[in-house]
């Protein structure tokens, strides 16, 4: 079975079209920090890592020539770029559309461009998940929480609610993309769509989730406003 | 120490200090309202008789009337609403949940036995409820109103029979009136119902689950689509559940429409009449 991974970074905002978005800024490094968002993932796991970005936005910053440039650096094989000819609603479809825009079949890991992890990935339904109080700077406010059960089930997921000590760090897992786009499509065309929710969905029909427990975790979004 | 709690159905809620106990107090000074706040503590007290798995009811401790006014006294549950406790709630919860209001409307099924009720239970309903409807100055009378009046006079005249669990009923079972605690689910405000019927309670659950009505009137910010996806769930399983008796899947839509239409009657904002004229026409088209 195929298993693929999706760097969704297609969000739009107005002021996108005169500075380019933080995620695709070069670090000191030289680096993007939505390239060293995948750089502590196992590339060998994946048959495909798909980027996705939208049309404006590389017709304005020339996004493909740069993001190839970085995978040439990092020896980024793998990787390809599907961009989308119009923003979308919400993460869950910018995802939906480029399973179907790129014809992927199988699994999919989809990892946030602005944050980086340490994990062990398998092809199976999974939230990358990491403790609170590990945290040595924290913005409660932004991040999604994960409850997990004794033997290590996730039982609750959602949005900007502190329901356990656990957030979401930015990776989530689907074993079965057909199922994740049934799912998809029972929203399609809400606002406010995060893939939690499709998540929490899943878990009242009894499709069991499991954590994935992250080390080295950043978030470059913190790292920038220190 | 009194607070006083806003309340939809036009009663003062206070809720006092007495030692160290908090205890509920509903007033009314309106003859119709103080009559049917007696009707309802009496209800409610005689529900704590009734062994419930999984729900509980506060008890009344006192409850007079006096002319036009009327005041229960009830026990405190240190409790939270069903828009708190759905957004936190893990699926397991939610799943304890369900299974807990199946098991409960089982349990009044059990004290229910089947009975064919008189045709004009039903008929003088929607008549009553026709008329409230006509004389209602905020409800537009529009061809969309006249094709939802006259499909419903069609639906709920053309039964024969009325066959169904005679009994109990909680007589207004919404998630609004459900109080949820870490260990079990408090009842409250019972209602007398024109039909003592379990499958009264079914319509109104769903009035919840299928129609979102009870989060109409929530102030609070929630995520729509989180109580959704949890709405639609109880909505399923509750549907799937029943449908293993005749008389629910015979006399569900009916009884929704009508449960929907009594909604109506009084509704008073443009934004709420056109929401139940939707949903009725919902129902009444799925027929």
């Amino acid at each position: 079975m195929p298993f693929n991974l999706i760097v969704p970074i297609a969000s739009y905002k107005s002021e996108y079209l005169h500075s380019l978005p933080a995620v695709f800024i070069k670090g000191e490094d030289g680096l993007m920090p939505c390239i060293k968002a995948v750089l502590s993932l196992d590339f060998t796991l994946f048959d495909h890592i798909f980027f996705t970005i939208l049309r404006i936005m590389e017709e304005k910053h020339h996004l493909c020539a740069l993001l190839k440039e970085q995978f040439h650096e990092i020896g980024l094989a793998k990787a390809e770029i599907i961009i989308l000819d119009n923003p979308t609603l919400s993460q869950p479809e910018t995802i939906y559309q480029t399973i179907l825009q790129a014809n992927i079949k199988g699994s999919i890991f989809i990892k946030d461009a602005d944050c980086s992890f340490c994990g062990e990935i398998l092809p199976q339904n999974g939230v990358v998940i990491y403790p609170l109080e590990s945290l040595k700077w924290v913005n409660p406010q932004n991040k999604s929480y994960v409850a997990v059960d004794d033997h290590f089930y996730v039982t609750n997921i959602i949005e900007k609610k502190i329901i356990s000590h656990y957030f979401l760090a930015g990776g989530y897992c689907f074993e079965d993309l057909d199922l994740y786009c049934r799912y998809y499509q029972r929203f399609a065309g809400q606002k406010g769509l995060y893939l939690s929710h499709i998540i929490y969905s899943m878990l009242l029909d009894k499709y069991s989730f499991r954590p994935i427990l992250a080390t080295e975790y950043t978030d470059f979004e913190t790292l920038v406003q220190l | 120490m009194e607070l006083i709690v806003k309340g939809h159905s036009g009663y003062q809620i206070d809720i006092v200090r007495e030692g160290n106990d908090l205890y509920v107090y509903k007033r009314c000074s309106d003859a119709d309202k103080a009559t049917r706040l007696m009707r309802q503590a009496a209800k409610q007290e005689q529900a704590t008789t009734h062994r419930h798995t999984g729900f509980q009811t506060p008890h009344i401790l006192a409850a007079e009337q006096n002319g036009d006014n009327a005041s229960i006294k009830m026990e405190y549950i240190y409790s939270r609403n069903f828009m708190e406790y759905f957004e936190s709630a893990g699926f397991e919860q939610i799943d304890y949940f369900i299974h807990t209001l199946i098991r409960y409307i089982e349990e009044e099924l059990a004290l229910s036995p089947l009975q064919t009720i008189d045709t004009r239970i039903v008929t003088d309903k929607f008549s009553s409820v026709e008329k409230t409807v006509n004389t209602n100055p905020h409800i537009r009378k529009d061809e969309r109103l006249a094709n939802i009046m006259e499909k419903s006079k069609r639906l709920l005249t053309g039964i024969n029979e009325w066959k169904m669990p005679i009994g109990i009923c909680h007589g207004d079972l919404t998630f609004s009136n459900i109080l949820f605690t870490a260990n079990t689910y408090y009842l409250i405000d019972f209602l007398d119902s024109f039909i003592e019927s379990p499958l009264l309670d079914i319509v109104k659950l769903r009035q919840d689950s299928a129609h979102i009505w009870s989060a109409k009137l929530y102030t609070k910010p929630y995520d729509p689509i989180r109580l959704g996806i949890i709405c639609q769930k109880i909505d399923s399983e509750l549907d799937t559940y029943f449908q293993r008796y005749d008389w629910y899947k015979g006399y569900y839509r009916p009884l929704q429409v009508l449960n929907l239409l009594r909604v109506l009657q009084y509704a008073k904002e443009d934004a709420i009449i056109d929401d139940l004229e939707t949903e009725i026409s919902k129902l009444l088209y799925a027929i």
